[in-house]
């Protein structure tokens, strides 16, 4: 079984390599949809292994227990589509001459090594490993978002390099302090590094070196994670990288941010209750939330509307995680594997847009259900998703969140929902506008193979959207009890 | 003085140096010799981490240092050195900030940290109390670098003065993180210099200027 | 009784003696560096001699003050330099005065030396002197606060009583956090005090440059000697700040003959050390200008109110 998780990891890896020396467009593209097939696999055996109760690891460094199996769901499920699409959304760039054979290969490197990255990260059992892994991501996800090498891709490259690099810092400290807590109970050497062992002894480490350790983290990975206000660089990045880039960066790579930065509050929660760590989360929930909310009102480019969707959706389950309790931690744990499929679709749709019409200007663009259908439908079932109706399974989070932290503060209940009735709002008002009408814009041309893969890719997403909004899996249900747990709440299903 | 108390002395003086150093960072104006000091300050990293090394017999870290002097004292300020050249940049800095005025707040800064890690400091051995609390200043002024100097390089020696920070922290305060660590975050700060390298040329050759401040393209 | 006046004469002799030979040494090593076989060591001596049998000429529109400046300069300089421990760790005038009498006996030589500035009317004068009140405005809180920093390890302001309690502890060693801070601040503002390059550059006589020389520049003769003394004692003074209250080790802290041969042979070891490092900087670094001086000395400034802080901080408060 430790075989599944390894060909999990690493698959990615070698894939990134032979794309980095294939000269052939067809193999290539082959070998990317291979690719999406191994990860399904794999990850669907090492999902239902850990489901059906039996942690593992692999040796001393790699370990799955259900918050990591959970991460592997998301990273793989998504990282699959988004191999499809990228294959269709970059084949099209290579047959319209905007780049070159050499360059494609080495986009599906860094977008292969990315992958790989963050899976390695949320599969470590060490947090020094992996704040390594995470930072790895960072490399390649800067080259990604500088890939189109415009003025505006090289400024927002920038940007997202400075400000992650500050952010990678910090939480770097933040892990040199924990490992300076954890020394004096685990001894000198790697196991002070473990989260097994730091689960363990949570309760004897030092509270105020604890409590420094996370705040930094807090700091630290809440910039990968996009939270306000660290955020700066992630409109832009998004904006600007190649869109299924912008999605695997929404969908998945705020989402290991957030990860890293949990399992500092997991530990922390366990040593200290949730009394420290909630309330920051909470705060910078909702500062996240209530930011995001008023710049989407003003949005002019779709792509950056998205963005700010996703710090927004950030927000929301950082607020879940703040309120904490059984149902808070779950809503928190929802929202994240939700937004992910919903906010990469909402991407994928975006990128057919932008394929079609060649800009990224709200008002310019109408009339997509008629101009690329699937794209039009697939924006606007995400655009109803993320603004937190059903069938998506954003709408059940938001509840669950809005319910616990009712128990709390109600008063902080009111602020969450009038917050999410103004992003509903702009959702409601910039979206339909692109999808329905008439246009008198002129098409760009698009060759049939893009069309299949972007379908593809749109059409597995909506999908499992749609089924995991109605119906929450045996083996989500299994995953997400223990999960809870390392929080200090663990939920119940009856 | 016990055997062990001197060398405790002599960690913190060592350690003391890299702040000493990181405040003439801040008050020079020079680019070139922004990089020259931030080598120094590699090479008393390096002796302090070797210091360390000799006083705990833990071998590693002697890695370590080895590994700061041929990476960070050596291969990056040459190929900081040589992005200068080619970019051309004049030597005198921009700053958003004047000297005077940085130096008061890098002060505050050291105060802050100093005061921030009071309640944790009875933790560390015995050998290396005081390194927490410089490191974190250390690490605190250089983000300070990052935000007041507007040239795309200066803020990469930003960037590289935290590293030397935390890696201060980490050898100094917690006697050095496991070996297969640090060889990942020493690859990962070159592999991020090298990053950062390329864009400083290719903003170089996009923008015909290192000034950050051009960069205004996108503002909300 | 006699003994400790026999002694302190002992130290005024050997500072005074010694004084020059410094100067000396900074001009040697300097010239090696730049290749040049340079004066021999002894020319401030001859200088001094020709210069004290030079005739004085002053210019008609002086006052008394122009007259006076010399003699205060010299002697305000020759006391503060009697306070400081050379050989011997407790100096037997200490009951006379501290740190800060110190620092104002060299402050008020300085004032009289900017008032002689200004005092003959010629341009040079009074911007020498405007600039080195500048100079001298901010170079003095970052002294008194380096040197606070350490006195606070040893529990006074006497620079005996500091000196003697570093060099029964382990000088910069027993606690290095503020000391380093201190020692980095004292050496910055020996080098704006003394006026060596970065701040003033002693070896020119540019007029755009100068600080130090512009206010001395209506001296000749025996003034200019007297002067010139005092210039080299301070620069003497601050060396030997530097190495007793930081490097006080091989200082006598008993007065037994031995010890204090021993003491006055390694004090001019780190005095000598100390020149060599001044002129190795003199060589490497080029003058400031005017306006950044103040931000060296900002430098210095902060660096010594760090040391009281992380004093405090570390210290105090666990």
């Amino acid at each position: 079984m430790s075989v599944a998780l390894l060909i999990l990891i690493f698959t990615p890896l070698m894939a990134g390599l032979l794309s980095l020396v294939m000269r052939n467009q067809r193999a290539l593209e082959r070998l990317q949809c291979l690719l999406a097939v191994v990860l399904w696999g794999a990850m669907t055996l090492v999902v239902s292994r850990v489901a059906s109760g039996s942690y593992f690891s692999t040796g001393f460094l790699l370990r799955v227990d259900p918050l990591s199996a959970f991460m592997d769901l998301m990273l793989a499920f998504v990282g699959g589509t988004g191999l499809l699409y990228a294959v269709g959304y970059m084949g099209e760039k290579l047959i319209r001459g905007e780049m070159t054979l050499k360059h494609y290969g080495r986009f599906f490197f860094f977008f292969n090594f990315f992958l790989f990255a963050m899976l390695l990260t949320v599969n470590l059992d060490n947090i020094a490993l992996m704040w390594i892994s995470l930072e790895s991501s960072t490399l390649a996800a800067a080259l990604l978002v500088g890939f189109e090498r415009t003025k505006s891709a090289l400024e927002a490259g920038w940007k997202y390099v400075i400000l992650s690099f500050i952010g990678i810092a910090l939480s770097l400290f933040g892990t040199v302090l924990m490992y300076y807590a954890s020394e004096r109970v685990l001894g000198i050497g790697m196991e002070a590094l473990s989260l097994e062992a730091l689960y363990r002894v949570a309760s004897l480490l030092n509270p105020a070196a604890l409590k420094l350790a996370f705040i930094f983290a807090l700091i630290g990975y809440g910039t990968k994670a996009g939270v306000v206000p660290m955020h700066t660089w992630l409109p832009d990045a998004h904006a600007e990288a190649p869109t299924p880039v912008s999605a695997i960066l929404s969908g998945l790579m705020l989402n290991v941010g957030l990860y890293a930065l949990l399992r500092f509050k997991s530990i922390t929660d366990q040593a200290l209750g949730e009394s420290f760590a909630g309330p920051l989360v909470l705060g910078f929930g909702f500062l996240s939330l209530t930011v995001a909310a008023f710049f989407m009102l003003i949005q002019k480019d779709y792509k950056r509307l998205l963005a700010y969707s996703s710090i927004e959706h950030v927000g929301i389950a950082m607020i879940g995680f703040g309120v904490g309790g059984p149902l808070g931690v779950f809503g928190g744990f929802f929202h994240m594997i939700h937004h992910a499929l919903v906010k990469s679709t909402a991407f994928y749709a975006a990128g057919g847009v932008l394929l079609r019409s060649g800009h990224k200007g709200i008002e310019r663009v109408t009339g997509m259900l008629k101009r690329f259908p699937i794209a039009g439908i697939g924006l606007f079932l995400a655009a109803i998703g993320l603004a937190g109706m059903p069938p998506a399974g954003l709408f059940v989070s938001e509840l669950l969140i809005a319910t616990s932290s009712y128990r709390g503060n109600p008063v902080l209940t009111y602020l969450f929902l009038s917050l999410l009735i103004l992003t509903f709002g702009a959702l409601m008002y910039h979206i339909p506008r692109m999808v329905l009408g008439n246009t008198t814009e002129k098409d760009m041309p698009m060759s049939d193979r893009t069309r299949y893969f972007m379908t593809a890719a749109i059409l597995i997403n909506l999908a499992a959207m749609v089924y995991g909004g109605f119906y929450l899996p045996r083996f989500l249900q299994a995953l997400t009890v223990p999960m809870t747990g390392i929080f200090g709440a663990r939920i119940e299903f009856r | 003085m016990a055997h062990s108390d001197i060398g405790s002395q002599l960690v913190n003086i060592c350690s003391m140096l890299l702040l000493v150093t990181t405040f003439a960072i801040v008050s020079q104006r020079r680019l070139s010799a922004c990089v020259d000091l931030f080598a120094l300050q590699s090479v008393f990293l390096a002796v302090t981490a070797a210091l360390v090394a000799f006083l705990t017999g833990i071998h590693h870290i002697y890695v370590a240092a080895l590994l700061t002097i041929v990476i960070k004292a050596i291969i990056i300020p040459l190929i900081l050195k040589r992005v200068i050249e080619r970019l051309n940049v004049t030597r005198e800095l921009v700053l958003n900030i004047n000297i005077p005025a940085s130096l008061l707040i890098c002060g505050g800064l050291v105060i802050l940290a100093l005061s921030v890690t009071q309640p944790i400091k009875e933790l560390g051995f015995l050998l290396t109390k005081d390194s927490l609390a410089i490191s974190l200043a250390i690490i605190l002024i250089g983000f300070f670098t990052m935000i007041s100097r507007r040239k795309a390089v200066t803020q990469v020696v930003g960037f590289l003065v935290v590293e030397n920070g935390i890696f201060l922290g980490a050898t100094a305060a917690a006697y050095g993180m496991p070996l297969i660590v640090e060889l990942g975050v020493f690859f990962d700060v070159l592999v991020a210099a090298l990053i950062i390298g390329i864009f400083t040329h290719r903003l170089q050759d996009t923008f015909d200027s290192v000034d950050v401040s051009k960069l205004t393209g996108m503002k909300e | 009784m006699i003994e400790s006046a026999v002694i302190q004469l002992l130290q005024a002799v050997v500072v005074l003696v010694v004084s020059p030979f410094v100067i000396g040494l900074i001009r040697k090593v300097k010239a090696w560096l730049q290749c040049r076989q340079g004066p021999v060591l002894l020319q401030p001596y001859y200088d001094l001699a020709k210069l004290f049998q030079k005739e004085v000429v002053a210019s008609s529109s002086t006052s008394w003050i122009f007259t006076a400046t010399p003699y205060i300069l010299f002697s305000s300089t020759l006391t503060a330099s009697l306070l400081v421990p050379t050989f011997l760790s407790q100096v037997p005038l200490n009951f006379a005065g501290d740190i800060i009498t110190v620092v104002y006996l060299l402050a008020l030589g300085t004032f009289f030396l900017m008032l002689a500035g200004l005092d003959a009317g010629s341009a040079f004068g009074g911007m020498g002197s405007s600039r080195e009140a500048i100079v001298a405005a901010l170079t003095e809180p970052a002294m008194i606060l380096s040197i606070f920093a350490v006195g606070l390890t040893a529990g006074s302001t006497n620079l005996s009583t500091i000196v003697h309690k570093m060099a029964l502890s382990h000088g910069i060693m027993s606690d290095p956090p503020p000391h380093l801070l201190a020692l980095a601040a004292l050496f910055i503002v020996t080098l704006a005090e003394t006026g060596r390059v970065p701040v003033d550059n002693p070896a020119t006589h540019l007029e755009l440059t100068m600080i130090h020389e512009a206010m001395i520049l209506e001296y000749s003769g025996r003034y200019l000697a007297l002067i010139e003394w005092a210039a080299a004692l301070k620069l003497l003074l601050f060396l030997t700040l530097l190495s007793n209250i930081f490097f006080p080790w091989g200082i006598a802290t008993v007065m037994t003959p031995f010890g204090m041969a021993v003491g006055t042979g390694v004090w001019f070891l780190k005095v000598s050390g100390l020149a060599v490092l001044i002129s190795l900087i003199e060589s490497m670094f080029a003058k400031l200008r005017l306006f950044r001086i103040t931000e060296l000395l900002g430098v210095a400034f902060i660096l010594s109110l760090l040391s009281l802080v992380f004093y405090y901080i570390l210290r105090v408060q666990s």
